[in-house]
């Protein structure tokens, strides 16, 4: 427990700066400190600082506690150690190095929490100094390059990596981070490409340089041309797209397992509660949100790399062997809080081996059904901010996927069968499915499952209006590929088509609540438009004629849903007020399913009539429906099969921008926390050289 | 005997007798003479210049019996014959010698020999190499200074009847030295396609035959080893096979294990890399080649090896390895395809395997476009990509063959062309649009459309979305036809552009309708059978599929795309499948050229190890078993729902192809004896042909001995209704067909004995079981009946077969065991 107590030192900095005994870094530190240029006594200074082991809480509280112009006063001197950190960076002596990056990282982070109102400028020219500045960046990201790239220690490349991730997360708001601008010239995207292509460093840096890119390429997206937007949207090289999609699917299976082991330990028995209640004594419930935090970073890094690089889709379909059920359930549980970041999961090695291991149990899996899962999961609840995060950000990827003509070829693809475990949230009146009974089929049915399964289940006072528009723009994005490549799935569209209508149903039960915050006529139409791509294009993408009945019969069965839904949008109309053209909208597309059902109702009755029966029977409706279709005229309208393309800029903006923040306040937590832990690491490394 | 075998026109017979020492007024018969192979070294005695007198009196019975050679010996003394033919021999080996070095011996210095054009030893190593090139005109051209000193066999050897199957025969059969190195000299004046159809015979006989075979057949082999990657393999292959019967203490060191050895060590480079290097070494050549000449021809073959050992280590050769290895990639490629189906071997389920299939041939993807190729094509072409999803499992109880489509780009010369480039997954139009255009085949308007849209790329705010580029993707495989099922463009798109503002009314009824015709007028699939994934992969028509495949692949625009497909088996050995494929392909040609119209199917394979290999898939074809299953009718009931009704031409036409590859695969079944004949091994392929497959079974092995199958081949009541019934007159044209077929069988019977016998040698495989296999085989062709005989014959076998309960039985017990229907 060592450790953890060094930890809990470390975190409370303010203390440790009263301790009695100096250590001789600590008065070195003061000397840089105290105006006069150190080297006045000491030639050698700069060579034994860096020997010297950092005290990082002592320089980062000197700093913090410097105001402007005490600052000003010592410049020089800082700028020289910025200079020397710089300068030792090249140094043979690997000591040097890794006391130098450290040394960096806690100027960037002092300076950077002493000026909370200071501008860029200002913290560039404290640093460096406005003269020198872009020359010490432009050798600063050289020296980084180089080591990266170089074949020298891994955790000398680790600390590289923790370096650029503190210096890219030291501001709440990325884009005010003045210094990445010097990051964006001196582009060190190549050595970030070239850790994700080789096998090994993969294994070992692959989840920081995967969350770096992602940072990195939401530096000012909006209002600047970001180098690494650009560079990342050409790469075409598949080992290192394939690197890239390994780091993700790794670490979105690494989150599914852990849920699935804390579902099946709260299914335990009392035992199990018992230990999971000791257990969490030492996870503490921060756990919980740091691997969903986590998770958000990496799947901002998928949704980069699908919504920037068109060759990124293949990487998707890409085949691997499931590797969640391989790892050892016996991983220690109280390491988990510095998983995320320090520590390599046991399992990562699996990507080492070429071959792919040969165990029967394996299922083969592939990045998309891996994060189709991960999806499942954190739509399960929605409740939590960073939850809804999550789960939008999941819902603009898929959308992405859906729009792909690519990704929608391999999501019908007949050949490609899966079975995909979607986890569905425990309710009352519905059985838990068996795992086992999931029949093997193209991956675009687990898409439209995970769809069904989310419209079922988010019906709540706490409307999320925004993920259900998302929702059935996916369907209706696939829908529309089905229709123009005449792909028929042998899906089972009438879970769907209940969906929608229970949607419909609660759509108008709420009425009144809803319309105070959101436009719930966008949200019929919507649905009502995917009723209307069934009944006019249903000949084109409808596995068989049965189930082309079979939606009449749905429609005809719930046709009470549909005319309170027709008197409802009629009222708001023909009343003036805001809402007055989303529902008159609602009214023509209504057109066909008011045919439909004023068509066919009279018809029942009267055969209902004839032949005496109270209650029909499904297949007396069918018959009845098949005898009279070519009475029936329907009208067709215009723009069905037309959507929207997903745009980021300008309507989701505002949400990249706040999701950067919380993954950049995130990752800073974590990366000073493993920066420490580090430590260890080079004690030993230090006693070997 | 071999009486029908030389057919001498007029004008090839007097060729033949221009020569001044045919003096005598030989008749036809006594040409015929040296082609009767088994008959050892008599013919040659017959045709020996001494006793060229004596050819009158002894060709009048040897033209009425061919098994007279008996009396042929009681004219001519064999012993003087002998002494006379091997002198001829002999000369004609000098004349070589004296060329340079003898046929034998001239290709190890040769190794060394060519390497120097400009070497300073004057004008021979220049003359060498040509000869090389050219063996067997040189001699001929010697020989014409000689003439009255040719023999008759010589004069054969040199004639234009003389072709490749009379050569391996005379290799076989001759036990005279001078005459088996002739022949491995003549070897080189054959066409390479020619020789390449007897490379597992004259592997064979190198293998397990006596040295003077083998030294006769090495110059050849490595001569070719040198021009051509493809044939090395094939050769290291086939000889690893063959010698995997030997006992493991004597394969060792066998001469197979050697060549093999040799061969895969790629020392066996083009000689032309070898020109530009071995300059410094070619002082000591010229002593070693006169050396050489002195020796026997068993030493030779030793130095042969050993020279090329040397030059192994020699330095200055290694030098010339820094060029990019030959054999490697190929290897590797084959490699792991079969360790594919090892492991996929290990998985419980076809589900599983299927999958682990697909995602183990997606990692195999990645290393593609290589230098690497389907052996079993008929072009030059490299690999380009694996369409991995399109990959099936294929049935089989224990052991996972498996059946995958590969994409190729045909060139001019696998070694020598440039290896494609690598086009991403998801390029596919974009390349379409930019590159290469002009020559992909799309119409003018099309490609106009293409272009159109190319300029959004440019566009910098959607440079990177998906958006237009999505559009262009679905717009291209639409003009086409459907992308999926078949279906001929509807009207719904182009109402929805019509930018009236008129509403557009339909028919509830008629979305209805369209829906129901849709789906009846594809054409009829098979339902997806987790259990059989195969079936729906075989059913979809060729043509269907390689559209399919095209216009999904990044490839799909180049010109000299093509799709191949190949079996890919591991765990089975492949060579009596092999054998089958020669003997069919035999038969097949002297059908044809006997003109009778029956029609077989053989299909390639490739052994690449005595348990594994690789098969040519008879595309358009499911197997009849699997046609029962899906479409749950009898097999005349489905011919009308696939060629329409009696009397409509389709269904005539597919009737007269059932019949006549009924008749053909029942002829082979008879005379290779092939079992296991359950309807899981015959195809029917969209044409009404059969196709007899897995001839794991075939002359003395039968499965389990069961003794079950005991009829000539199988015939059952359903293939009789197809062909109209036993009155019909499509049965009778059916047993005429076998009449025919049988008669031109047996007129080259020794074309087909040869292939098998050949094979037999050193051989375990159970085809081969017990002692009298060819004996047997022999017999099947009824030499001794008449016509009117055989027609009796098949009269029999046919009702054997029609009234045998064994086939049903046979198919009772395979629908019990294995769930064939």
């Amino acid at each position: 427990m060592a450790q953890t107590e060094k930890k809990a030192g470390l975190l409370r900095r303010t203390s440790s700066s009263k301790k009695p005994l100096k250590e001789k870094v600590v008065l070195m530190y003061d000397e840089i400190f105290a105006k006069e240029d150190p080297t006045k006594n000491n030639p050698r200074f700069w060579d034994e600082l860096f020997l010297m082991k950092v005290n990082l809480e002592y320089l980062e509280g000197k700093l913090e506690s410097l105001d402007g112009d005490e600052v000003m006063k010592i410049k020089d001197n800082i700028n020289s150690l910025f200079h020397h950190c710089v300068q030792a960076l090249g140094e043979e002596h690997q000591i040097k190095v890794v006391n130098a990056l450290q040394t960096l990282c806690a100027l960037f982070r002092g300076v950077h929490q002493k000026n909370k109102s200071a501008t860029g400028f200002d913290i560039i020219n404290m640093l460096m100094g406005f003269d020198k500045a872009e020359l010490r960046m432009k050798e600063l990201m050289e020296s980084l390059d180089s080591l990266l790239c170089g074949d020298g220690s891994e955790s000398l490349k680790s600390l590289c990596l923790k370096l650029l991730l503190c210096l890219v997360t030291v501001t709440d708001n990325i884009s005010q981070n003045t210094i990445l601008e010097y990051v964006m010239i001196n582009s060190i995207f190549e050595a970030i490409l070239q850790i994700l292509s080789d096998v090994s460093s993969r294994a070992q840096h692959g989840y920081d340089a995967v969350v770096l890119l992602a940072l990195l390429v939401n530096y000012r997206k909006y209002e600047s041309v970001n180098p690494y937007i650009v560079k990342l949207s050409i790469v075409d090289d598949e080992p290192t797209l394939d690197g890239m999609g390994m780091v993700i699917h790794h670490a979105l299976t690494e989150y599914n397992r852990q849920y699935k082991d804390k579902e099946e330990e709260n299914q335990g028995g009392f035992f199990s509660t018992l230990t999971s209640m000791v257990g969490s004594m030492f996870i503490a419930d921060a756990d919980e949100k740091l691997s969903v935090q986590t998770n958000e970073a990496i799947l901002l890094a998928l949704y980069e790399a699908v919504h920037l690089n068109r060759n990124f889709i293949t990487v998707l379909a890409q085949s691997h062997p499931e590797i969640d059920m391989a790892t050892t359930p016996a991983t220690p549980v109280p390491a988990s809080p510095t998983t995320p970041l320090s520590t390599t999961p046991p399992s990562l090695d699996m990507m080492n081996n070429p071959e792919l291991p040969l165990d029967p149990n394996l299922q083969t899996s592939n990045l998309l059904i891996t994060f189709l899962k991960y999806s499942s999961i954190v739509m399960q609840d929605t409740k939590d901010e960073h939850r809804l995060n999550s789960a939008r950000l999941c819902l603009i990827i898929l959308t992405c996927i859906a729009e792909d003509q690519y990704a929608d070829a391999f999501l019908h693809d007949d050949n490609m069968n899966f079975r995909v475990n979607l986890h569905r949230m425990p309710m009352r009146h519905r059985k838990k499915a068996a795992d086992k009974n999931i029949p093997s089929r193209p991956l675009v049915c687990a898409v439209l499952d995970l769809m069904v399964e989310f419209i079922i289940t988010h019906m709540m006072k706490e409307f999320p209006m925004d993920l259900y528009v998302r929702c059935i723009q996916i369907i209706h994005k696939l829908i529309c590929y089905q229709k123009k490549c005449r792909v028929r799935m042998h899906y089972t569209w009438r879970e769907l088509w209940s969906a929608l209508i229970n949607l419909l149903k609660f759509l108008l039960s709420n009425e009144t609540i809803l319309l105070a915050k959101h436009n719930i006529f966008q949200l019929a139409l919507q649905v009502v438009n995917l009723f209307n791509m069934f009944i006019t294009y249903g000949d084109t993408f409808l596995p068989t004629p049965s189930s082309y009945d079979e939606l009449y019969y749905e429609i005809i069965r719930m046709h009470q849903v549909f005319d309170n839904l027709y008197c409802m949008v009629l009222r708001v109309s023909t009343n003036a007020g805001q809402w007055k053209e989303p529902a008159s909208k609602v009214t023509h597309a209504l057109v066909n399913v008011r045919a439909i059902i004023n068509h066919f109702n009279p018809k029942i009755e009267s055969y209902a009539a004839v032949n005496h029966i109270s209650q029909l029977s499904e297949d007396q409706v069918l018959e009845v429906v098949r005898s009279n279709y070519d009475t029936l005229t329907l009208k067709l309208q215009d723009g069905l099969d037309q959507f929207e393309r997903y745009s980021e800029q300008p309507r989701e903006a505002g949400f990249f921008k706040e999701l950067v923040r919380s993954i950049s306040l995130n990752v800073r937590k974590n990366v000073s926390l493993s920066t420490m832990s580090q430590d260890v690491l080079l004690k030993e490394f230090s006693s070997i050289s | 005997m071999g009486d029908t075998e030389l057919e001498l026109s007029p004008a090839q017979l007097e060729e033949l007798q221009q020569s001044p020492s045919a003096s005598s007024n030989s008749s036809t018969s006594s040409l015929s003479l040296p082609s009767s192979p088994s008959s050892g070294t008599r013919p040659l005695t017959s045709s020996s210049p001494s006793t060229s007198e004596g050819l009158p009196t002894s060709s009048p019975p040897l033209d009425v019996i061919s098994e007279g050679v008996g009396e042929l010996s009681l004219v001519i003394d064999t012993e003087v014959a002998k002494k006379a033919c091997q002198e001829v021999l002999q000369k004609v080996k000098f004349l070589k010698a004296d060329g340079e070095v003898s046929s034998a011996s001239s290709e190890p210095v040769l190794v060394n020999g060519t390497a120097h054009p400009e070497s300073t030893d004057g004008g021979k190593p220049p003359k060498i190499s040509q000869e090389e090139a050219e063996p067997v005109k040189n001699v001929r051209r010697r020989q014409k200074n000689n003439s009255s000193k040719q023999s008759w066999l010589l004069r054969l050897f040199e004639s234009k009847l003389f072709d490749i199957s009379m050569a391996i025969s005379y290799l076989y059969n001759s036990k005279e030295p001078g005459v088996q190195a002739y022949i491995g000299n003549r070897l080189f004046s054959f066409r390479n396609e020619e020789v390449d159809f007897y490379l597992p015979q004259l592997l064979n006989m190198y293998i397990h035959m006596d040295e003077d075979v083998g030294d006769a057949i090495k110059p050849y082999v490595v001569y070719r080893c040198r021009q051509s990657i493809n044939f090395s393999l094939q050769c290291a292959w086939l000889l690893g096979a063959y010698s995997s019967d030997m006992h493991i203490s004597t394969q060792r060191h066998s001469r197979g294990t050697k060549l093999r050895k040799l061969i895969l060590s790629d020392e066996l480079k083009p000689s032309s890399q070898r020109i530009r290097r071995e300059v410094p070494e070619h002082s000591l050549s010229p002593s070693k080649r006169t050396h050489q000449r002195s020796k026997s021809d068993a030493t030779v073959s030793i130095s042969l090896s050993s020279n090329l050992k040397r030059t192994a280590s020699n330095p200055k050769v290694e030098t010339s390895q820094d060029e990019p290895v030959r054999l490697t990639p190929q290897r590797e490629f084959i490699k792991s395809l079969m360790g594919i189906g090892k492991r996929l071997a290990t998985l419980p389920t076809k589900e599983q395997k299927t999958q682990r299939l697909i995602s183990e041939l997606s990692l195999l993807n990645h290393k593609l476009p290589a230098r690497v190729w389907l052996p079993t094509a008929a072009f030059d072409h490299h690999v380009v990509r694996v369409p991995h999803t399109q990959a099936v499992v294929l049935n089989s109880k224990d052991k996972a063959p498996y059946l995958i489509y590969v994409e190729v780009l045909e060139c001019e010369n696998f070694e020598t062309s440039s290896v494609p480039v690598r086009i991403p997954e998801t390029r596919i139009r974009s390349t379409r649009s930019v590159e290469n255009l002009p020559d992909c085949g799309i119409t003018p308007d099309q490609r106009a459309s293409s272009f159109s849209t190319v300029p959004n790329y440019d566009n910098d705010d959607e440079a990177w979305s998906v958006d237009d580029i999505g559009e262009l993707q679905v717009e291209l495989p639409e003009i086409h036809t459907n992308s999926y099922d078949n279906i001929s463009q509807f009207s719904v798109d182009s109402i929805t552009s019509q930018e009236s503002k008129e509403p557009i009314f339909i028919a509830a009824g008629d979305i209805r309708r369209r829906l129901s015709e849709q789906l009846a007028h594809t054409p009829t699939t098979f339902k997806r059978d987790p259990e059989d994934p195969s079936a729906v992969a075989l059913k979809e028509p060729w043509q269907e599929k390689v559209r399919r495949i095209r216009e999904g692949s990044p490839y799909g625009h180049l010109p000299n795309w093509r799709l191949l497909s190949v079996i890919v088996k591991c765990g089975d050995d492949l060579r009596q499948e092999l054998l089958a494929y020669q003997v069919l392909k035999q038969l097949q040609i002297i059908w044809e050229q006997e003109r009778v119209p029956l029609w077989i199917k053989p299909y390639k394979i490739l052994v690449i190890s005595s348990d594994s290999g690789m098969i040519e898939p008879v595309v358009n074809a499911v197997s009849i078993h699997q046609v029962k299953k899906q479409s749950q009718l009898l097999l005349l009931d489905y011919f009308r729902q696939e060629h329409g009704d009696y009397n409509t031409e389709e269904f005539l036409t597919a009737q007269r192809n059932f019949v006549q590859s009924c008749a053909g695969y029942c002829l082979i079944c008879y005379l290779l004896q092939v079992k296991d004949r359950h309807n899981g091994n015959i195809l029917l392929d969209s044409e009404g042909h059969i196709i007899h497959i897995d001839f794991g079974f075939i002359l003395s092995s039968s499965p389990r001995n069961l003794g079950f199958e005991t009829s000539a081949f199988k015939l059952t009541s359903e293939f009789v209704d197809v062909m109209g019934g036993l009155d019909g007159d499509m049965f009778n044209y059916y047993k005429m067909l076998m009449l025919q077929g049988l008669i031109a069988a047996r007129k080259h019977m020794e074309k087909v004995i040869q292939i098998v016998e050949i094979m037999q040698q050193g051989s375990q495989l159970p085809c081969f079981h017990g002692s009298s296999t060819i004996r047997n085989l022999k017999e099947r062709f009824h030499m001794n009946l008449t016509e009117e005989q055989l027609q009796v014959l098949v009269e029999q076998m046919v009702d054997g077969s029609m009234r045998s309960i064994t086939t049903k039985l046979y198919d009772g017990f395979q629908y019990l065991t294995n769930g064939i229907m």
